[in-house]
Parts: structure tokens; C-alpha cells; sequence
């Protein structure tokens, strides 16, 4: 029963963050085709960030992590005004710029702090128990809180009208440029989201789990899974890919031994791929 | 062609180049062969020696992953295959006490057999799908080596590869040039001859090519087939030079190097993959006196390349030659430049 919970919050916890990264990977890939190949290094710089704000300047955990999403939120207009924007179209040119920048911050981090795991301290203290079930707050608050975010991103895309400029220019670039929608700035602001979203995810897997300078790497692949396997184009197919996802890194360990577990989930995604070629919600053509 | 005219002398430069025949073509290579055989004779030492027979393997890599290339299939598990041929190589010569010789060759055709195995399968996945296909299979790759207990290594990687040529340094190093010179006129000869033509056909509209009687599937499945020969010949290679392998040299940041090397030397040039391995690994080791900031060398690098050379180093040539003929065609007053 104790193992039957603990798992059931590490597939909802999993889940929740692999979607929050692959969502901010999303935005970029499905309106500009641009391969933001920086986008795990920003999550990690994002728990680095966190963690140096609440040991070192000793600022409120939850302030720190808001502080956290802003930098990178504001970095994330950097990269797409100087790095993807002079070279829309170029995938190459666009693949080089993601290792540099990717290089650049794993480089500093591994620099200042070294490559020693850390850990950001809990985010609340104590248990919730209900007779021998007993779960942490911790674990319960990082989940409610990418649960709030994942409602407040979908209600944004679908709502409001920036998200449904964004939507609009996922179909059709031209198009929408022609309707009087600002190309450029929508796409500042979805790379601005998008990298404020893994920074938060960052902290709090960094609370949940470790920080290392390398975590990034993982992150990336398993948003490049979430994103393809749901198919280009899809957001709300996203949602659906993350909770396989994170049901498999979540169950494998537990009926498997560790490196065994490891492999198992890019199998099953090496097969799904191979029976349907674009993913579950891809479009055709 | 104009080979057959002028005996083995035209053949050679034939070999070099089927477009305008001419030893000129020739000119830069054999000079560049030459000055790498003469180093050792040179320079004294080991360590210099040593990184340029890792030069050398991933070389070999790099040309492999452009023949891959060249047919419009961006496979972003290439190092994975890497790490196929290493550790077919290194499990051979450990576990089952082949000759080092046959197991780097055997494990060259084990890279090849699962690369037709893996195109075959994948012959439904085009252009972004295959990219990413191919990213998702290299990272299970590599974690599967990772699963493989005892046999593998794990984790820690595999250990203990038998020694070839008493590990003596000038050996290897001629060994691993002669690899990469055998396999820079074969992958030359491949992209030079009509499958090669074809190949850039498919990637520039797999439809227009089928039309005019291009088997697509046969010729994107051959071009991965040479490229995993070739991948795991210097995955092979470079296991037994080393002696040690482990999994995170072939994850998934290990093929975006590949195609830095492939993209900073120039995608369009079938030399850019050296001139590109040559200048990324060599300049970063220069300075690695900065210990953990040297890879901000590295990336100042793909900066330059990537916001003042969009076509790596041989567009740049090719810039400057058309620059000079340009201007002595000026000069002489003759009207074509180029």
C-alpha cells in the first residue's frame, strides 16, 4: 500500500514536470520548427538559480523560485532575440547555437558550484497521514503547484488572446503575419514562458530530487519524447505522452533493477514511434 | 570522365574528384597526408600523438555521419552506433579472445548489420521523424549497454580491452591514419559515384527522385549502411586504443558533437567534417590549461562559426577562392570571374 502511493505520486509528480519542460519546448517547436536545443539547460540553470537564492542570499524559498522563473523568463527573451530569431529557417545554424548556449551554461555552473549534487531544502515540512499511508507535504505541494501551472498554461493558450496568437501561428506563419499578428513578439514571449516554466520546474525537481549540472541533458530527451510522441503540432497530446512517460519512469524501477528500468521507457517510445510514425495526435501530410 | 586518359596518375586524381579531373584537386590533400605522416617523425611528444589519433577516429566518425547525411537523413543517435562498434569490438577481443584485428572489422560489419536492421525498420520515418527516431533508438542504446551487467560493464564501462601493437603511440598512430585514409577515398568514392548522386537527390525531394526511378528506401537504407561500417570501424578502433570505453562518450551530446564537427567544417563540402574535427578538438585542447572553463573555448567557437560562417570553414574557403580567381580574373581583364 505505502509502495502503491509512494509510486502513484512519483508518476503524478514525474508527469507533471516532464509536461512542464515539454510545454515550453513545445511553444517554439510547433510555431517556429525551432529546435531549442538550450531548453534543458535553462531548466537546470533555473534550480541552480533557486538554490543559490535560498543558501547563499538566504531570500524565502517560494520568492526565490519566482525570482528563479523571471531570470530565466528574461534570458529566454534573450535567446530568441539574438540566438533563433537571425536564423529562422536554419536548423543547422539553430542546432549549433542550442549546443553553444547549452555548453556555455553547463560550463559556468560546473565552474562556480562544481559538479557536487546539491539539493534545494524542502518547501514545507512535516507529513500527511492517513493510517500507515503517510505522504510529505513536499511532495504534495510540488505536485499541486505544476498541476496549477499546467491549468494556468492550457487556460492561457486557449484563452486568452496571446495564446491564441500563438496557436494561430503554429498553423500558419504567413497567415498569421498577414492577420496583423506580431511574429516576433509572440515568439519572445512564448520562448520568455516557455523558459520561466522549465526554470520552475527545475527548482522544484531540484527540491524533489538533486540538482546536478548534467540533469538538463536527461530533461531535454524526455521533452523531445513528450513533444514527438504526441505529434508536431499537438499541445494537448503533450498532456497524454507526459503521463506515459511518467508512468514508465516511474513503474519501471519499481518491477525492474536500475540500469534495466533506465532503458525500458526509450525502448517502448522506439516502438511507438515505429507503429505510429507521428505520434498520437500528429498532423498527417 | 576523362580517368582512363592519363594512366594511374589520372585515375588517382580521378579517384579525388569526378567533376573537372585535374591533380590540382589533389593538391591540398596529399600535401595534408603528407604533412600528418611526416608529425611523429617531428614532434616528440606522446600526449600531442595521442590526441591526434583521437583526431583521427572521430574523423573517421564525422565522414561516416556526412555519408549519412548527404541523402537527407539527420540520424541523432550516430554515436550510439559509435558505441555499437566500440563495444562489439572491445566484448570480442575480451570476452571471446578474437585477434584484435578481426574483432575491429567484425565489429565494422556488427555496426553495418544493425544499421540496415535499424534503417529498414525506420524506412517509414522521414526528414524531422527519422531525426528523432533515430535520437530516441541512440538513447536506448546506450542505456541498454548501460543494463548489460558483467558483460557490458555497466555504468562504469568496459574495461580491460586487450592492447594492440604493445600500445606503443607512433604505431597506433599510423595505424588510425592509415584507417582514415582508407576510409576518406572510400566515403570519397561513395559520394563521388552515381549512389552518391543519388542520395543528394532523395534529400532534396524524395518524391521528384522516385519519378525518375531512384529506389528511395534501397539507397537511404544503403547509406546508412556505410555509414554505421564506418562509424563502428572507429568506434572499434578507438575502443581498442584507449582500452576503456563507457557509455557517456555515445549518448545523445555525443552526436550533436559529431555534427558540430560535421557543421563547423562545412555540411556541403566533403572535407568539412575533417578540417571541422581538426579545428574542434585541437583548439580546445590548446588551451585546456583552463581546466573546467575550457569548454567555453568550444562554444566561443561554434559562436564564430555559427554568426560569421554559416557555412563552416569550407564555405569560407570556397568564398576566398572565388574571391581571388574573381580578382585576378579582374586584373587580367578576362570578363568571367569563377
Amino acid at each position: 500500500m505505502e509502495q502503491v502511493v509512494a509510486t502513484l505520486f512519483n508518476v503524478l509528480i514525474l508527469s507533471s514536470m516532464y509536461i512542464l519542460v515539454a510545454l515550453g519546448f513545445a511553444f517554439l517547436f510547433n510555431m517556429l520548427g525551432i529546435l531549442n536545443l538550450a531548453h534543458g539547460a535553462v531548466y537546470m540553470v533555473g534550480g541552480y538559480i533557486g538554490f543559490a537564492l535560498i543558501t547563499s542570499v538566504g531570500i524565502n524559498p517560494w520568492v526565490s523560485i519566482l525570482i528563479a522563473a523571471l531570470i530565466m523568463a528574461a534570458f529566454g527573451v534573450f535567446l530568441e532575440r539574438f540566438c533563433f530569431r537571425p536564423f529562422t529557417g536554419d536548423f543547422n545554424r539553430i542546432v549549433m547555437v542550442g549546443v553553444g548556449i547549452n555548453v556555455v551554461l553547463q560550463t559556468a555552473v560546473n565552474a562556480m558550484l562544481g559538479t557536487k549534487m546539491q539539493a534545494l531544502p524542502s518547501l514545507v515540512d512535516g507529513y500527511l497521514r492517513f493510517g500507515v499511508v503517510s505522504v510529505s507535504y513536499q511532495r504534495i505541494s510540488i505536485f499541486v503547484i505544476g498541476a496549477v501551472l499546467l491549468v494556468l498554461v492550457s487556460w492561457f493558450v486557449r484563452k486568452t488572446k496571446r495564446g491564441q496568437q500563438m496557436q494561430a501561428i503554429s498553423q500558419d506563419i504567413e497567415g498569421a503575419a498577414l492577420s496583423g499578428i506580431s511574429v516576433h513578439r509572440v515568439s519572445a514571449l512564448a520562448c520568455a514562458l516557455g523558459s520561466g516554466l522549465a526554470a520552475l520546474a527545475g527548482c522544484l525537481m531540484g527540491s524533489y530530487l538533486m540538482l546536478s549540472p548534467y540533469m538538463g541533458d536527461l530533461m531535454l530527451i524526455k521533452a523531445l519524447v513528450l513533444v514527438i510522441l504526441a505529434g508536431i503540432g499537438s499541445i494537448g497530446g503533450i498532456f497524454v505522452t507526459g503521463l506515459i512517460l511518467g508512468g514508465l519512469d516511474a513503474v519501471a524501477p519499481v518491477l525492474f533493477s536500475g540500469a534495466v528500468s533506465d532503458a525500458i521507457p526509450y525502448v517502448v517510445v522506439v516502438i511507438v514511434l515505429l507503429i505510429r510514425p507521428r505520434g498520437f495526435f500528429g498532423r498527417e501530410g | 570522365m576523362t580517368d582512363s586518359k592519363n594512366g594511374a596518375a589520372g585515375k588517382l586524381a580521378g579517384w579525388f574528384s569526378s567533376r573537372n579531373s585535374g591533380l590540382s584537386r589533389c593538391v591540398i590533400p596529399v600535401a595534408a597526408v603528407v604533412l600528418l605522416v611526416v608529425i611523429p617523425l617531428v614532434v616528440e611528444s606522446l600526449y600531442n600523438l595521442h590526441i591526434l589519433i583521437m583526431v583521427f577516429f572521430y574523423v573517421i566518425a564525422a565522414l561516416s555521419l556526412r555519408a549519412i547525411v548527404i541523402s537527407g537523413q539527420f540520424p541523432l543517435g550516430h554515436a550510439a552506433y559509435m558505441g555499437i562498434g566500440a563495444y562489439a569490438g572491445g566484448m570480442a577481443s575480451k570476452w571471446l579472445g578474437l585477434p584484435p584485428g578481426l574483432s575491429i572489422v567484425g565489429a565494422a560489419v556488427f555496426t553495418m548489420i544493425i544499421g540496415i536492421l535499424v534503417a529498414y525498420s525506420f524506412a517509414r520515418l522521414r526528414a524531422l521523424y527519422y531525426a528523432m527516431g533515430s535520437l530516441f533508438l541512440g538513447v536506448a542504446i546506450v542505456q541498454i549497454l548501460n543494463a548489460g551487467g558483467t558483460w557490458t560493464g555497466g555504468y562504469s564501462g568496459l574495461s580491460g580491452i586487450p592492447p594492440m601493437f604493445d600500445n606503443s603511440k607512433v604505431t597506433w598512430y599510423y595505424v588510425a591514419l592509415g584507417l582514415l585514409i582508407l576510409s576518406a577515398l572510400a566515403l570519397y568514392r561513395f559520394e563521388s559515384s552515381r549512389i552518391g548522386t543519388n542520395l543528394k537527390a532523395i534529400s532534396q525531394s524524395h518524391l521528384v527522385a522516385e519519378s525518375v526511378g531512384i529506389d528511395e528506401a534501397k539507397y537511404r537504407i544503403l547509406a546508412v549502411a556505410v555509414g554505421s561500417f564506418f562509424v563502428g570501424l572507429a568506434g572499434a578502433g578507438y575502443a581498442h586504443y584507449v582500452g576503456t570505453i563507457a557509455t557517456s562518450n555515445y549518448n545523445f551530446m555525443a552526436t550533436m558533437w559529431l555534427f558540430m564537427y560535421v557543421l563547423v567544417g562545412g555540411i556541403n563540402n566533403f572535407y568539412g567534417p575533417i578540417v571541422g574535427t581538426f579545428i574542434l578538438i585541437l583548439i580546445p585542447e590548446y588551451f585546456r590549461s583552463l581546466k573546467t572553463y575550457s569548454p567555453f573555448i568550444s562554444a566561443g567557437i561554434l559562436f564564430l562559426f555559427v554568426y560569421l560562417m554559416p557555412n563552416g570553414f569550407a564555405g569560407l574557403f570556397e568564398l576566398a577562392v572565388a574571391r581571388i580567381k574573381g580578382w585576378r580574373a579582374g586584373r587580367t581583364g578576362n570578363a568571367a570571374a569563377d
